[in-house]
């Protein structure tokens, strides 16, 4: 944070005389958040609020304030076949598709391959340094292989001729901006740059062994297509934090996160059903009785935080809804 | 990094990320990659005599460039996005670096060349300090005749102040947004912190 830098200049003395009260409390606070984060984090908590103003889901309070704005912009990098810019609140992720063409594999000979990838270089976040991928970059990588890959782009229409010819989708992903839930943006980009993937007609002849693809426009016979998308199967994730063992923290920016001891991600699809759950971690702890040791891990308690999750996913996805189909 | 540490100025590190999805053809360039890595010298040894690097001793400053879509100029917009990047940041320089690139086809003169443009003419990238006129860069990698030189060198120093002109509103505007938003808050600006910087 800037304030605790200019702390460190030899002119420290001079920038707290000029400063009015009101500044000096700021400053007081942004100390105290370095110094005791987690008690920062509870003093807000216990208020009902959180340290960016958003109100905590509690019970019947739910209210979808709780969650940072969404933003998509998709198609402005004209160098890919569909891109994507997605802000949740400050996190920003940019995604973008290229389309090559490659030999399908010998056991899948009518499958073309879909290849995500998640960057997430030092410029979004000082917690990163440069080199290679940290193991929160691979790990976010592989969420994301694994939920792309349940069939959300069935890759036999990816195929242009069984056993020669077919497309691969490189989804590369570069974080822009990271302010927490990087998850659930990093998805929904890849999700809208797909749905903004336009491929050339492609047609493979067999006597010069090549795919001809034919530039979009020039030929109407032979126009370019958008992806086939298995609409039931496109997923969008909901996640949560657990601080504490007692607040469930919807959708939890950078300073939240590295004190929650629990993320639950929840990913439904266009209608509202479940396609994965995720939990990591003890999730809720509601045992009022100090005699209640670790020993009674009640599985009632597990589910009430898992259902309260996932109603609110389902409110949710219905904003978000709007803004990946709307544009 | 420690070993670069200067006791009596700060250390400036520029790395330069392209985006895979960046040009026509995907390509993955680590950060090893020869052209990157004198990408990220030329821009170092641009700004290193413009920050005032003096101010903050033993320390780094990290500049941090990731590119989403090349269409030529890519050095060019280096330069214009490390510039304003840095006054954003509140990091003292002494002048704006404004960069654009020149071209000349056949005897026409052109400005600010597209990556097809790129290819087939020879063109200059050159960045001036638009307070004192003085050329901090000046990187040509094609061959082009020295009669034809002089002009187009001259012409991107001229177009080099336009981009100032343009840096500076965008600045102005920007600082407008934060003293509104600091004074709807309640609370009062002193003289001392807003000072609108005469660029």
């Amino acid at each position: 944070m800037d304030t605790v830098l200019s702390s460190a200049t030899p002119s420290a003395t001079d920038v707290n005389s000029f400063l009015s009260a009101a500044e000096k409390e700021a400053l007081k606070a942004a100390t105290f958040q370095r110094l005791h984060p987690q008690i920062y984090l509870e003093r807000f908590l216990e208020e009902k609020i959180r340290p960016d103003g958003r109100s905590i889901a509690d019970d019947e309070n739910e209210d979808t304030h709780a969650w940072r704005n969404v933003e998509v912009n998709v198609g402005s990098i004209t160098t890919t076949s569909g891109s994507a810019l997605v802000r949740l609140g400050n996190t920003t992720v940019v995604c973008g598709v290229k389309a090559e063409i490659c030999e399908p594999e010998l056991d899948n000979s009518d499958e073309g391959f879909l290849v995500p990838n998640v960057d997430l270089p030092a410029l979004c976040s000082p917690k990163f340094k440069t080199g290679p991928p940290t193991e929160e970059a691979q790990v976010l990588s592989e969420r994301l292989n694994e939920v792309l890959g349940n069939g959300m782009i069935p890759l036999s229409s990816l195929c242009i001729y069984p056993g020669k010819s077919a497309w691969v989708l490189y989804v590369d992903a570069t974080v822009i901006n990271y302010d927490g839930n990087v998850f659930d943006a990093a998805l929904l980009a890849m999700v809208c740059a797909l749905k903004n993937v336009s491929l050339p007609h492609a047609e493979f002849n067999p006597e010069l062994n090549r795919t001809i693809c034919t530039r979009p426009k020039s030929d109407s016979s032979k126009p370019a297509r958008k992806l086939i998308i298995e609409e039931d199967l496109v997923p969008l994730s909901f996640s949560f934090g657990v601080f504490a063992g007692s607040y469930l923290l919807p959708d939890p920016t950078a300073s939240e996160e590295s004190l929650l001891d629990t993320t639950i991600s929840i990913i439904l699809n266009t209608r509202a059903r479940i396609l994965a759950l995720s939990q990591l971690g003890t999730g809720v702890d509601k045992s009022e009785a100090p005699g209640q040791g670790v020993a009674d891990i009640s599985h009632t308690r597990e589910a009430d935080t898992l259902a309260r999750c996932i109603s609110l996913a389902k409110k949710r996805q219905a904003v978000i809804m709007k803004k990946v189909y709307d544009t | 990094m420690r070993s670069q540490t200067y006791h009596d100025r700060a250390n400036v590190n520029i790395e330069v990320a392209i985006a895979a999805f960046s040009a026509s053809e995907r390509r993955k360039r680590g950060r090893g990659d020869k052209r990157i890595l004198e990408l990220s010298q030329t821009l170092k040894s641009t700004f290193e005599p413009v920050i005032q690097t003096s101010l903050y001793p033993r320390s780094q400053i990290d500049i941090y460039i990731q590119v989403l879509q090349q269409d030529g100029g890519l050095l060019q917009a280096c330069v214009n996005a490390t510039t304003l990047a840095l006054a954003n940041a509140g990091i003292p320089m002494y002048d704006f670096v404004c960069a654009v690139t020149g071209g000349v086809h056949s005897t026409s003169p052109l400005l600010d060349l597209t990556l097809l443009e790129e290819n087939d003419l020879p063109n200059v990238t050159v960045a001036v300090m638009p307070r004192s006129g003085k050329i901090t860069l000046v990187s040509m990698e094609t061959r082009l005749h020295v009669d034809r030189f002089e002009e187009i060198f001259r012409l991107a120093g001229e177009a080099g102040t336009v981009i100032h002109r343009e840096m500076r509103r965008a600045v102005k505007d920007r600082t407008e947004q934060l003293v509104a938003s600091m004074q709807s808050v309640g609370r009062p600006s002193t003289g001392a912190d807003v000072g609108d910087n005469e660029y």
